[in-house]
């Protein structure tokens, strides 16, 4: 024991010295706190992707369902890939299940979250494709309420903002441009929101009935109380579908085009966008429908909000961008 | 529909080992001799390894589930109890950094896991079976499946945290991970003891730095007192550290919630 203690002594002070002055932990700042909840979203699609129906021939036929109305080029790879998840399902979904469990673990795991995201990118446009059908946007079923542009694609966008680079970080109004720039993450959001108006006015999404069927349909499988909201809801818009699509197009425009306003105004487009946002989750995608099983991930509105919190303006980065670079330099230390 | 019994297989033996690892750290930090540390957290995880794999595969069950319910409720009650306490000095800070809340919410989803199933299986008129590993049988599903949903992604969130410490810097220190379990553990047995004897009295931060450091040898003093100390010392440091603990818990987290969704 006395060999120990000698041995020790003095390592054990130089010890003490070093754990007295070295960095404690911290709370994650806002980006990391974003990447973080995308994160907790992949986690929540990988443990999904191990439901037992995702082990079975009727997830390969859900597969199979996204190729119809899409052009030839696009829809033969579906029906490929869903021809082959027939035949090895079970191998071929807990490859899925695990490579979205990597994605989420190596997001929240700091040395790996450059690798993480950057396959997060690669394997959203993939299951974009093949999983999603591009999101129906080239077959005319698009619709901002029940999930369009697909909301893989929104992981990507995701992985592409919360990027940990801080190249912008000086001029960044907001957490999403901090890797690609103001200029560059207002164009991403104008296209994005301007996509889904558009999807809003197409001609079978503004048909009298559309909307009406669209979220009565959701109320199948249901728990009692969810289904009862969407039959109230689509009840309330039965034959109203031209005037709802009007409005939520406009809703949607006007968000599209309010990280180009002031900061008061640009904020309220924030709000406006969670809100209409959690308003599409609850009512048009019944939280993706997890509640009643089945569902591979929590469809496009839950990553809407979290896009939309990116895009929250800040005063802090514009204002103390010495502050914000040392926590992007700890954050890429770590 | 079923789950491939071979992934409820594999889970019910990763159950199995955080619940023979959890049971390693309650010996090595030998409650028993008056320590102050996380025994608390150890047995929930002993026990919830055990029931989680009781869940999964059938043949695994150990006890009955009226029994299970009784203990996840003390165990829910329990961290209740720890949780309100620190949130006299944190405040609303204890949802995130509290040392005691996620052992809550992995209780109290234990328990909602029992007492939903409990339900759902006395109004089938039939008893709670497993998730179907090994057994063939019918999967379960849940009532109130929001509440699941919640827990799951509750237990997701409390994964990713864990995650970003362990890899942040300063990993280790502070009082999340780890109380200083070190009562027990005298002077000369090793790493973990000596590590700790260097700070100053009653720091915590230090000593769970110290038994961390020491535990995977990245301090130099760690290093020369895992010589020094031998083999059954580093294990013994290993076993201790709260990286094991941090482990034990994602494990659990992510198990968890793939249970709960297999079974809305």
């Amino acid at each position: 024991m006395s060999d120990i203690a000698l041995a020790g002594g003095q390592d054990a002070k130089r010890f003490s010295a070093s754990v007295a002055t070295a960095d404690s932990w911290r709370p994650p700042d806002a980006r990391r706190v974003l990447q973080l909840s995308l994160a907790v979203i992949w986690l929540l699609d990988a443990v999904l992707q191990y439901q037992s129906f995702m082990f079975t021939k009727g997830f390969a036929q859900m597969l199979a369902g996204t190729a119809s109305g899409n052009p030839g080029v696009i829809a033969s790879p579906i029906n490929w890939d869903a021809n082959l998840v027939q035949h090895h399902a079970v191998l071929l979904n807990t490859i899925f299940a695990t490579i979205q469990l990597l994605l989420a673990l190596g997001i929240a795991w700091r040395p790996t979250v450059r690798v993480a995201l950057a396959a997060s990118i690669v394997w959203a446009l993939g299951v974009w494709w093949f999983g999603e059908g591009l999101g129906e946007v080239l077959n005319s079923a698009a619709s901002p309420v029940n999930g369009a542009p697909g909301a893989v694609i929104i992981y990507a966008l995701l992985a592409v903002l919360l990027w940990p680079s801080d190249r912008h970080v000086a001029t960044a109004p907001f957490a999403a441009a901090r890797a690609v720039g103001a200029s560059a993450a207002q164009a991403l959001w104008l296209v994005l929101w301007g996509s889904l108006a558009y999807f809003a006015l197409m001609p079978g999404n503004r048909a009298p009935q559309a909307l009406n069927s669209m979220i009565a349909g959701m109320a199948s499988g249901e728990p009692g109380w969810l289904a009862g909201l969407d039959n109230h809801a689509a009840s309330l818009l039965a034959h109203q579908g031209l005037a709802a699509s009007v409005v939520l197009a406009v809703a949607l425009a006007l968000i599209a085009v309010g990280v180009y306003l002031p900061r008061p105004a640009a904020r309220a487009a924030v709000v406006l966008a969670i809100v209409v946002a959690a308003v599409i989750w609850v009512f048009g995608e019944a939280f993706g429908t997890i509640l009643a099983g089945g569902a591979t991930d929590p469809n496009s509105g839950l990553l809407l909000i979290l896009l939309a919190v990116t895009y929250w303006p800040t005063r802090t980065l514009t204002t103390a961008p010495a502050a914000a670079r040392r926590a992007g330099a700890e954050e890429v230390r770590a | 529909m079923m789950t491939p019994s071979w992934i409820l297989d594999t889970l019910a033996g990763v159950m199995l080992l955080v619940a023979a690892i959890s049971a390693g750290r309650l010996m090595a930090a030998r409650p028993w001799a008056g320590s102050t540390g996380d025994a608390d957290i150890d047995i929930a995880h002993l026990l919830m390894g055990i029931a989680m794999a009781g869940m999964l595969v059938v043949s695994l069950t150990t006890l009955p589930n009226g029994l299970w319910d009784a203990i996840f409720a003390v165990l829910t009650s329990w961290f209740g109890w720890r949780v309100y306490r620190e949130s006299r000095g944190q405040g609303a800070r204890v949802l995130a950094d509290g040392h005691h809340m996620p052992h809550l919410v992995h209780s109290a989803a234990m328990l909602y896991m029992f007492v939903a199933l409990n339900a759902t299986a006395a109004g089938s008129g039939g008893g709670m079976s497993g998730m179907g590993g090994s057994s063939g049988m019918a999967m379960q599903t849940l009532s109130a499946p929001v509440v699941a949903f919640i827990f799951i992604l509750w237990l997701a969130a409390y994964v990713v945290l864990d995650l970003d410490r362990l890899s942040g810097p300063g990993h280790g220190r502070g009082s999340y991970f780890a109380r200083p379990a070190l009562a027990g553990v005298t002077a000369g047995t090793g790493a973990v003891s000596l590590a700790a004897s260097a700070m100053p009295a009653g720091t915590s931060a230090g000593a769970a730095a110290g038994q961390d450091q020491a535990a995977d040898g990245s301090h130099p003093a760690g290093r020369g007192l895992l010589a020094t100390g031998g083999r059954s010392a580093s294990a013994r440091a290993l076993l201790l550290s709260p990286r094991a603990a941090a482990g034990c818990r994602i494990t659990m987290g992510v198990t968890m919630a793939f249970m709960l969704v297999i079974m809305i």
